[in-house]
């Protein structure tokens, strides 16, 4: 049997879901006899080859230009893409910035913070401007399977990639289903 | 009540007529959602959740308001119900802030429940990100709208329950907000801060303080007890984690309040943090009082009590089973005892009535009595009482709290005019205080046939003092004092009083009392006691409790008892 290609990205993400990813613990020498780990944030490769992947997986939320190019990235070189994690489905905890305008949190985070001296606004050709608001994954490209949590648990992680690598599409309920930390 | 029979899911079920569907349902184990409805609050059908299809009905029926009727044919969870509930969740979630991973509910949310079981897995449409202002005015509790549904079951509450009508909701579509009075801060408003909304709220609007984030309902423990603070004897379900007092929660259903609770009850005890526990016995030495243990410290107390006079004054914050110990330990050793605060006048004629009679109520007479401030629960059932369109009569009270609810307001010269008013087939209720004068007690009295009387017992366990034979004592010469004060709060008239003798205060708290003390026993607070309490109405009422007691202080009556015991 074909091993299935998997990559995944980080967008603004604390990777806590790669965390909570790795927390399959043995399960995953189980997953690798059917799972090819492409690129990762924590592999040499970091973006997924050009030949493209079976499955892409995003954490994070889209908060700025970069996130935008990585997302529309992995959607061309990917069949089935996974937003993982409250941030990716829904732009999570970083859409507490979305009741702010952007040049106020850039303030508060660069000049107006107690511990700070004499701030500047960092601005070079390499940082990516921020987008107006944070969202979720969805609102740049299409996603087909939606594995909300903060973080998912390692069960609801598990759950998704053995019903792909069976042929299926993960319904997601019942235990597999919550939204922020595991059980509330 | 007749029965009716009926359809719901194919099965076939007789039930009592006169309910709705959704209690039909809940009844033969059929879960229907909800998020506006709740069972101590009126029908509204404003969520849309319960809707379920009815053969021959259009459309689908909210099942919290349709009635169920003989022969219906009920389907809870077709294709279309559901997918209206999904819609329906996906517009709520869609509007305001519903994000779990920064919400103190997320784990006991129904809004995150309903979700679940809908399998919402992301949001279908974008959010508009409006911001609401979060209103932290009030102590114990904050509003935060950006996670409101408006369900209005905060509002219900606070009409149905409390009577109190301070909330309502203003403007129009995603913009709509709960509001108290005409948009003012709720640490401004008319709000009582009695708690009742915040207790019905289903999600995450309406945050308590001190229990926010500290833990979620699988983690708590849930501990009914009677509440201390008047002699109401209000059921309160204590929330703990560990040793931790998270809340306190009113119980629907239980006599005599049925889940409405006020500030005193709900959250004061809580933050009782002003006050320093007393945590081990002391006495003094040297001028100083010191840490002893107990074995050392009642023998001397004993020794004391049992030579020279000795005189004992108690406050009402304590058991009966302490009143009793309290009472029999002067007996043995044959001094005078009696409590530091005074009682209610004796009528000599009327039945009691209880608090539950209040609200069924058609006249209620007030008189030496302010409810709103000393027996709040009392209070608020009279207020309920006058919603539901009883009549309420001042008596010799005219300037009394309750003057605005009030249609008669006379001096008890005028009392015949309140016998004229009185409609002949009417429940009558007489709410009396302490503050009722002999005069007063003349001038009620014809309606001693008519009428069930509620006597505000002053004291909070002031029926259980009685029972004990405890009665108001003026503080008398003597060598030695005994005090019981247990939690209760010193009156800086009772440290005058109470100069020149060996003075022993049993208390839960440092005060201006313990200091003047020559030996100090710890005591128990509210929700570390065990036993029972007579509330005003005379019903013996369970203590249970939530909390361990803390490893130096001891139940006054078992320290009663055991100085009983060392007199021999």
């Amino acid at each position: 049997m074909e091993k299935i290609t998997v990559a995944s990205q980080w967008l603004e993400s604390c990777a806590g879901c790669h965390m909570s990813f790795l927390d399959i613990d043995e399960r995953i020498i189980e997953l690798l006899k059917y799972v090819e780990l492409s690129a990762t944030p924590i592999t040499d490769l970091k973006h997924p080859p050009k030949e493209g992947v079976t499955v892409g997986i995003l954490t994070g939320g889209i908060g700025n230009e970069e996130h935008i190019a990585e997302a529309k990235l992995m959607r061309e070189r990917c069949k089935i893409l996974i937003a993982m994690g409250d941030c990716a489905v829904t732009g999570g905890i970083c859409t507490m910035r979305n009741f702010f305008d952007k040049d106020a949190v850039l303030r508060r985070g660069y000049i107006e913070t107690e511990s700070t001296v004499d701030g500047v606004i960092p601005e070079h050709e390499d940082l990516p401007p921020l987008t107006e608001q944070v969202s979720g994954v969805d609102e740049i490209v299409p996603v087909d399977i939606y594995l909300p949590g903060c973080p998912p648990s390692a069960d609801a992680i598990w759950y998704v990639l053995s019903e792909l690598v069976a042929g299926r599409m993960p319904k997601l309920e019942g235990d597999v289903l919550k939204y922020g930390m595991d059980g509330g | 009540m007749s029965k009716i029979k009926l359809t719901i899911n194919d099965k076939e079920v007789m039930v009592e007529e006169g309910q709705t569907i959704l209690e039909v349902a809940k009844e033969v184990g059929v879960d229907i959602p909800v998020l506006c409805h709740h069972p101590a609050l009126t029908n509204w059908g404003a969520c849309r959740m319960c809707l379920v299809e009815v053969a021959g009905m259009r459309g689908l029926q909210t099942a919290c308001t349709c009635p169920a009727t003989e022969g219906m044919n009920i389907q809870t969870e077709t294709e279309q119900a559901v997918n209206v509930r999904k819609f329906v969740l996906e517009l709520l979630f869609s509007e305001r802030n519903h994000y779990c991973m920064f919400c103190q509910m997320s784990g006991d949310c129904e809004l995150q429940d309903a979700a679940y079981r809908y399998g919402l897995e992301h949001f279908t449409y974008p959010r508009p990100y409006e911001k609401f202002e979060i209103d932290a005015s009030r102590k114990y509790f904050i509003q935060d709208p950006n996670r409101c549904i408006l369900c209005s079951r905060c509002i219900r509450a606070c009409a149905e329950i409390a009577a109190n009508h301070t909330l309502n909701l203003k403007g129009r579509g995603a913009g709509t907000r709960v509001i108290a009075d005409l948009d003012v801060p709720f640490g401004e408003s008319t709000c009582i801060e009695c708690g009742t909304c915040l207790q019905v709220c289903p999600t995450g609007a309406l945050i308590d303080v001190r229990s926010a984030y500290g833990g979620r309902e699988k983690d708590v423990t849930h501990t009914q007890t009677t509440c201390l603070q008047c002699s109401v004897g209000c059921q309160l379900d204590v929330v703990t984690r560990y040793a931790r007092l998270l809340r306190v929660d009113g119980i629907f259903g239980a006599a005599p309040n049925d889940g409405l609770l006020c500030v005193k009850g709900r959250f004061e005890p809580l933050y009782d943090e002003e006050r320093q526990r007393v945590q081990t016995p002391l006495v003094r030495k040297d001028g100083q009082l010191q840490e002893c243990s107990w074995e050392e410290a009642l023998p001397w107390v004993a020794e004391k009590l049992a030579t020279g006079t000795a005189q004992g004054l108690a406050a009402t914050a304590t058991t009966n089973a302490a009143f009793q110990a309290f009472g029999k330990l002067f007996e043995k050793i044959g001094g005078p005892a009696g409590l530091l605060c005074g009682t209610l006048p004796e009528l000599g004629y009327g039945k009691g009535a209880t608090i539950p009679d209040v609200l069924a109520a058609d006249y209620i007479v007030v008189a030496g009595a302010k409810p709103l401030t000393t027996h709040k629960v009392v209070g608020y059932f009279i207020k309920r009482a006058a919603d539901n369109g009883a009549t309420i009569a001042l008596v010799g009270e005219p300037e009394n709290e309750l003057r605005s609810y009030a249609q008669l307001n006379v001096s008890y010269a005028e009392m015949d005019k309140v016998s004229v008013d009185i409609p002949d087939a009417a429940a009558v209720v007489v709410v009396y205080g302490a503050g009722l004068t002999a005069e007063g007690i003349a001038a009620l009295k014809p309606l001693a046939e008519k009428a069930v009387f509620l006597g505000l017992e002053p004291g909070r366990n002031g029926r259980g003092a009685a029972a004990a034979g405890l009665a108001p004592l003026a503080p008398a010469p003597a060598e030695t004092r005994l005090v019981l004060l247990g939690e209760h709060p010193v009156k800086a008239a009772w440290v005058e009083q109470l100069n020149g003798a060996f003075t022993v205060v049993q208390a839960s708290y440092h005060s201006p009392l313990t200091e003047k003390a020559d030996v100090v026993l710890p005591t128990p607070i509210w929700a570390e006691r065990s036993g029972h309490v007579t509330n005003l109405e005379g019903q013996v009422l369970p203590l249970q409790a939530a909390l361990e007691l803390p490893s130096g202080v001891r139940d006054e009556a078992e320290v009663l008892v055991a100085l009983a015991k060392l007199i021999g």
